[in-house]
């Protein structure tokens, strides 16, 4: 029983940091697409005097991916039922060019503010609408999720760290006879450590095995089953094989850290 | 014969530096000498001995180890010169969830050697210190004499250079501490290895010729 709960210390607060590790990586891929179909759906509007091309507006600012000019004649077209021929011809050479803009990155409104400043600096160009309201209120909610969630998964990380170190200075206490005997014979720091190694190593595997059945599960029995759209949509965003690989890295580098930082402090001097 | 250990003006401290235990201490040992060093309590016998494997770094002077000055003496450096150095604890110091015969071949294993040279120097070894039916017991199954007897063969395992005992039988009764004297007196006498003795008092009956230092107030005397 107290082989069993010493090793549950270590690998419960070990698959609670990699459970964070995985959440950020899953939330990291869905914000991902948020983010670009934000990107996506948003544009601005140029009233230019002249025709004007991507290349024009890239050059005032680089964060321009696209424009595509709106067809002057729809705009007037229900205006212009009781005009004459002449008279709309008129009207059209009147009117400035219309363009919408798409931007190459989901950015703040700051950004947005200096992208229409340097818009406006050509004289070429009269009048630049960022339909800032709309697209400002959606980057502050989503802001603010990413950023507690990212809080909160570095809170939990942070304090299972705390828990891990623990384990590991007990288990340090426990051998701290070895590792300085070991110490005075002249053992290096890698065989000093080896006994702390193999047994954090082992429950390190071992969490990062059930931390891999649970995304994996998540992504091929529930997500298919859960009657979340945006779930059965994206459910190889839950997990992927690279995963597999940044939670080994990630847990065998925990175990190093709080191996050496046990072993370092034991003194053989103490007593 | 070439100096094992010199040391040349040493000071010992704790505290950094504010409580002196040895100063400006002189004297040289050779290699394959026997030396017991005595001293009342407290005096400073056992921080001198650790001193010899660098568990302590002198405050002041210079202290010669197998050619090695100890003073900030590199950590790597150290880890080598430890591997030539065999030591003996009053409390005996072993590892009590290893087996007798695992405990013995400790210092082969920091050297690297094959676990086939390790068994066959964990059965000459207890041999050696007739412990061979103990070899797969564990150290807290055996009487404080036999106990001993696995820390002296552990200093034997890799034939060092040096050993060192801290009141070696301290611990023993008169019987355990004649096998003790017995084995280590061999091992100067056969190995030509030196040993340096911390102790209170030393044994009446005693065969090889041996050099005696004594401490007193800080001070480190030969007494000839």
């Amino acid at each position: 029983m107290k082989y069993i709960k010493e090793h549950l210390m270590f690998i419960l607060p070990m698959m609670a940091i990699l459970l964070g590790i995985d959440f950020y990586l899953v939330f990291d891929r869905m914000t991902s697409n948020y983010e670009a179909a934000l990107r996506d759906g948003y544009s601005m509007l140029a009233i230019t005097k002249k025709e004007m091309n991507t290349q024009e507006f890239k050059k005032l600012n680089a964060e321009i991916s696209e424009s595509s000019r709106i067809d002057k004649s729809e705009i007037i077209k229900q205006i212009s039922s009781n005009q004459s021929k002449a008279d709309v011809e008129d009207i059209l050479k009147a009117l400035p060019y219309f363009y919408t803009l798409k931007l190459g990155k989901y950015v703040d409104m700051d950004s947005i503010e200096k992208i229409k400043k340097s818009l406006l600096k050509s004289t070429d160009i009269k009048r630049v609408e960022t339909f800032g309201d709309s697209y400002y209120s959606k980057y502050r909610l989503f802001s603010f999720i990413k950023f507690t969630l990212k809080v909160f998964i570095f809170f939990m990380v942070l304090v299972s760290l705390f828990l891990v170190i623990k384990q590991m200075e007990i288990w340090g206490y426990k051998h701290r006879q070895r590792i300085r005997v070991m110490e005075i014979f002249g053992a290096p720091l890698m065989l000093r450590s080896g006994v702390l190694f193999r047994v954090a190593l082992s429950d390190a595997f071992i969490a990062t095995f059930l931390i891999v059945l649970f995304f994996s599960y998540l992504r091929f029995l529930w997500a298919g089953s859960s009657g979340v759209n945006i779930m059965i949509e994206q459910k190889e965003m839950l997990f992927q094989l690279k995963d597999i690989a940044i939670l080994l890295t990630s847990s065998v580098f925990i175990v190093i850290i709080s191996v050496f930082s046990v072993v370092l402090g034991i003194k053989e001097n103490e007593e | 014969m070439a100096n094992v250990i010199h040391a040349e003006n040493l000071s010992l401290s704790y505290d950094e530096g504010k409580k002196k235990i040895i100063q400006n201490a002189k004297f040289s040992v050779k290699r394959g000498e026997f030396v017991f060093i005595t001293g009342r309590s407290g005096s400073g016998k056992s921080t001198l001995l650790k001193s010899f494997y660098g568990n302590l770094q002198p405050t002041d002077g210079s202290l010669m180890v197998g050619g090695l000055e100890m003073k900030a003496i590199p950590r790597r450096k150290l880890q080598e010169l430890r591997t030539h150095i065999g030591i003996i604890f009053q409390d005996y110091k072993l590892i009590n969830e290893w087996n007798v015969a695992k405990n013995v071949v400790l210092p082969l294993m920091i050297a690297g050697f094959s676990l086939d040279v390790q068994k066959t120097q964990a059965q000459r070894l207890l041999k050696h210190v007739k412990l061979s039916e103990h070899a797969n017991r564990f150290p807290l199954e055996l009487s404080g004499g036999e106990q001993q007897r696995v820390g002296v063969a552990r200093a034997l395992a890799k034939t060092p250079l040096i050993i060192l005992a801290d009141e070696p039988t301290g611990n023993l009764d008169d019987y355990s501490s004649g096998v003790i004297w017995d084995l280590l007196e061999n091992a100067c006498s056969q190995l030509e290895t030196t040993v340096l003795v911390v102790t209170h008092k030393i044994p009446t009956v005693f065969s090889l010729p041996y050099r005696h230092f004594t401490i007193e107030d800080g001070g480190v005397y030969e007494i000839h």
